[in-house]
């Protein structure tokens, strides 16, 4: 059985209502942060329950617009998680400040334990990861925030409405980063991202950043950059986020149909931990596997689509040993990133599908 | 006078009405493939081919066109690069983005940088040297080429207002070691939002910037050196090629318009002062600028007969809140200051018809006989 991981012809196989609203959009021009942008971004904080979304160019933007507007720049260093996704060191780099790695938990998160031996005085900023759409352990790493008076950047490029006790992503730090690429839970037909802030301080100062630091249309207040969301986008996504919550429920049934299929294979296969208290939004559906790249390529025989998110940790790769990294320094995500293996787990899949990546995995051990 | 005629600056609604464009994308949709889907790289071939380059590069906007030319060119912290203070404020932007200091040196009538005044402006920090084809129309480029190679310095084009534009048979964007366009909507070649275009004949130059736009990944899964996400996205890329077909009509037309302008308004001189021409080159007028006394009551005075104006720009890059940490005075750069109160835009889009172009003459004339 085909089971793919893209399900954007699904996804799109009937956007007609979207169509429209860009044919009207062509009528109308405002191609740049046109009525329907300021409309998404409403939306957004409201989905976030936070004040302030600011659409940018892309999530790494976002995450790179968030920290020059808390200052980061050169010589500085930001805290993050050594198996994330490139683009979050990367807008630590791209901010002119050095990304500082710390190694994660079984959840695949960074762990606060290992936070403050990374903090030095050039520190400037906590980038926490909220990975495949589990939140990180927030409560530990404010309170370390806290005690050295540190702000936190919440990178949610792959966490959208996840939450603790109740208390959704981006309402822990100052910012957080979203990402509207096309095959997160909240896409877009193209590259997106959001900010969420709850300071009206930021969002003002986001603003300008993010539009050539234009006051007005004469106005120059400070040097800026060119990352708006487009209009066209902005339409995408105000009909998409309609459909977030029920993405986002779809997505949390698969992953637990797969982890009851999956149980009975323990310790070959091991399962994050699933804590009552936390929502997990499965943008991606991760855990470790024994044999894994034998798996994979089972997986893969038996047409199902399986990933690797990701397969060298980001202190391994060339960009990240030249800053120093060498093998053995954060032992756990080595480790996983030899082990972790992603199942398809998206909105379009069907019961049967998911079963039969349960039957293939379980076929793959009791060989 | 006659009847009020309404002239807007530019009819960008006309652009799509044929609804081609929808049509196209609606078909290319259906493949689903939004983040650098073939459709990018057609593009990037064809718009390579027009300015006679090896390579183009589709970016997210034309201001991050020029950073990564600066970028790859490796301009950073500590390196100063020289430009214009009369232009849209990205250009400065891109170098202090890049984490070097802008250094700008003074215009001449054409409202382009002035070759003379380079030399003075280089120091031992100086990395590249960024001449702006404002309005259209191409820098120097022969003059300041050999300023730059004497010194050793990279020359980038900002081709942001200047797709087609030529010196010779020589087109803007082959004219340095890379070049940086726009498809911002009001653009001659316009896209429907943000996107951007390299250019280069480098294979280096190429290579890095093919990395920088896609976060440093050689593979899915090998980063090689750290990047960005700076990708032109495959619906726009879908707009931009459509819109290329018709980048030689359009320019045309505004080339006439810009010509009939000149034969009628040279006789207002003093108080106009038509755009300066130079023998066998080509402006392509993505804005049609003169020098007006009155600047401001024309304004108003046209404003007030239905015709939208513009003035591009109306406080000098160096005279900005932003560039107060440069120290740079008012005075710094006299033509630019001088010309920065008497500029004015005058709508010379390709949807103007003769009768408003009329229009437009006529209310000006009118003006200046009071």
């Amino acid at each position: 059985m085909r089971v793919p991981y893209s399900y954007l012809r699904e996804q799109f196989a009937d956007s007609e209502p979207i169509l429209r609203d860009i044919k009207g959009l062509l009528e109308s021009t405002q191609f740049t942060l046109g009525p329907p942008v300021a409309e998404f971004e409403e939306r957004f904080a409201r989905l976030c329950g936070a004040r302030h979304a600011i659409g940018v160019g892309t999530g790494t933007d976002a995450l790179f617009l968030s920290l020059k507007a808390l200052g980061v720049g050169p010589g500085d260093e930001v805290i993050t998680a050594a198996n994330t996704f490139i683009a979050t060191a990367g807008a630590i780099v791209q901010a002119g400040a050095r990304p500082v790695f710390v190694d994660v938990l079984d959840d695949f998160n960074l762990d606060p334990g290992k936070i403050e031996a990374a903090i030095t005085p050039r520190t400037k900023a906590l980038l926490p990861v909220h990975y495949a759409g589990q939140p990180a352990k927030m409560k530990a790493v404010m309170e370390i925030a806290s005690r050295h008076r540190l702000p936190v950047v919440e990178d949610a490029c792959q966490a959208i409405t996840a939450a603790i006790n109740g208390t959704l992503v981006s309402n822990f730090g100052v910012a957080a980063g979203f990402s509207l690429h096309p095959l997160k839970n909240l896409n877009v037909w193209g590259d997106g991202g959001v900010i969420v802030t709850n300071s009206q301080e930021l969002d003002r100062t986001l603003r300008l950043l993010r539009n050539h630091g234009l006051k007005n249309r004469d106005e120059v207040e400070i040097f800026g950059y060119n990352c708006r969301l487009d209009t066209l986008q902005a339409i995408v996504g105000n009909h998409l986020i309609r459909d977030t919550e029920a993405i986002t429920a779809v997505r949390i049934k698969n992953a637990f149909a797969l982890d009851a299929g999956l149980v009975p294979l323990v310790p070959r296969v091991r399962l994050p931990r699933r804590l009552p208290n936390e929502r997990h939004v499965f943008h991606l559906y991760m855990f470790e596997a024994d044999d894994r790249d034998r798996l994979l390529a089972f997986l893969h025989e038996r047409e199902i689509e399986a990933k690797v998110h990701y397969p060298v940790p980001l202190h391994l790769q060339p960009a990240g040993r030249r800053l120093g990294y060498k093998d053995g320094d954060f032992p756990i995500a080595e480790k996983q990133a030899k082990r972790i293996i992603t199942l398809p787990v998206h909105q379009h899949l069907t019961r049967d599908q998911v079963q039969f990546m349960v039957d293939s995995v379980t076929a793959f051990y009791r060989r | 006078m006659g009847h009020a005629m309404r002239v807007k600056y530019m009819d960008l609604p006309r652009q799509f009405e044929d609804g081609a464009v929808v049509a196209q994308v609606v078909e290319e949709f259906k493949r689903c493939q939004f983040v650098l889907g073939p459709q990018v790289a057609t593009f990037e071939a064809r718009f390579a081919r027009a300015c006679g380059t090896a390579y183009a590069v589709g970016l997210n906007s034309g201001t991050d066109a020029l950073f990564f030319a600066l970028r790859a060119l490796g301009v950073g912290p500590g390196d100063e690069v020289i430009t214009v203070p009369n232009s849209f404020v990205a250009t400065a932007g891109a170098i202090v983005m890049a984490g070097a200091t802008p250094v700008f040196v003074d215009v001449n009538a054409e409202y382009l940088m002035d070759p003379a005044r380079v030399a003075d402006a280089i120091t031992s920090r100086t990395r590249a040297v960024i001449p702006v084809h404002l309005t259209g129309n191409p820098a120097d480029m022969d003059a300041i080429g050999p300023v730059a190679a004497r010194h050793g310095l990279a020359v980038i084009e900002d081709a942001a207002q200047a797709a087609g534009a030529a010196i010779g048979d020589r087109v803007v964007g082959s004219l340095g070691s890379a070049a940086a366009f726009s498809l911002f909507p009001l653009k001659n070649l316009g896209v429907a939002g943000d996107g951007g275009v390299l250019t280069t004949t480098s294979r280096e130059i190429f290579d890095k910037v093919m990395l920088l736009r896609h976060h440093g990944l050689r593979t899915r899964d090998e980063v090689d050196s750290w990047g960005y996400n700076s990708r032109l996205d495959t619906i726009q890329a879908i707009v931009a090629d459509a819109v290329l077909d018709g980048l030689g009509d359009v320019t045309a037309t505004r080339i006439r318009n810009a010509a009939s302008y000149d034969r009628a308004l040279a006789p207002l001189a003093p108080h106009i002062t038509v755009p300066p021409r130079r023998p066998g080159v080509r402006q392509v007028f993505h804005t049609y600028v003169v020098q007006a006394e009155a600047r401001d009551r024309l304004r108003e005075f046209l404003e007030s007969c239905g015709v939208e104006t513009k003035i591009h720009y109306p406080i000098p890059i160096h005279l900005q809140k932003a560039a107060e940490g440069l120290g740079y005075k008012r005075g710094a750069f006299p033509v630019c200051e001088a010309q920065s109160e008497r500029i004015v835009s005058l709508p010379v889009h390709e949807y103007l018809t003769e009768a408003q172009q009329q229009y437009v003459v006529d209310r000006i004339r009118e003006f200046y006989r009071r």
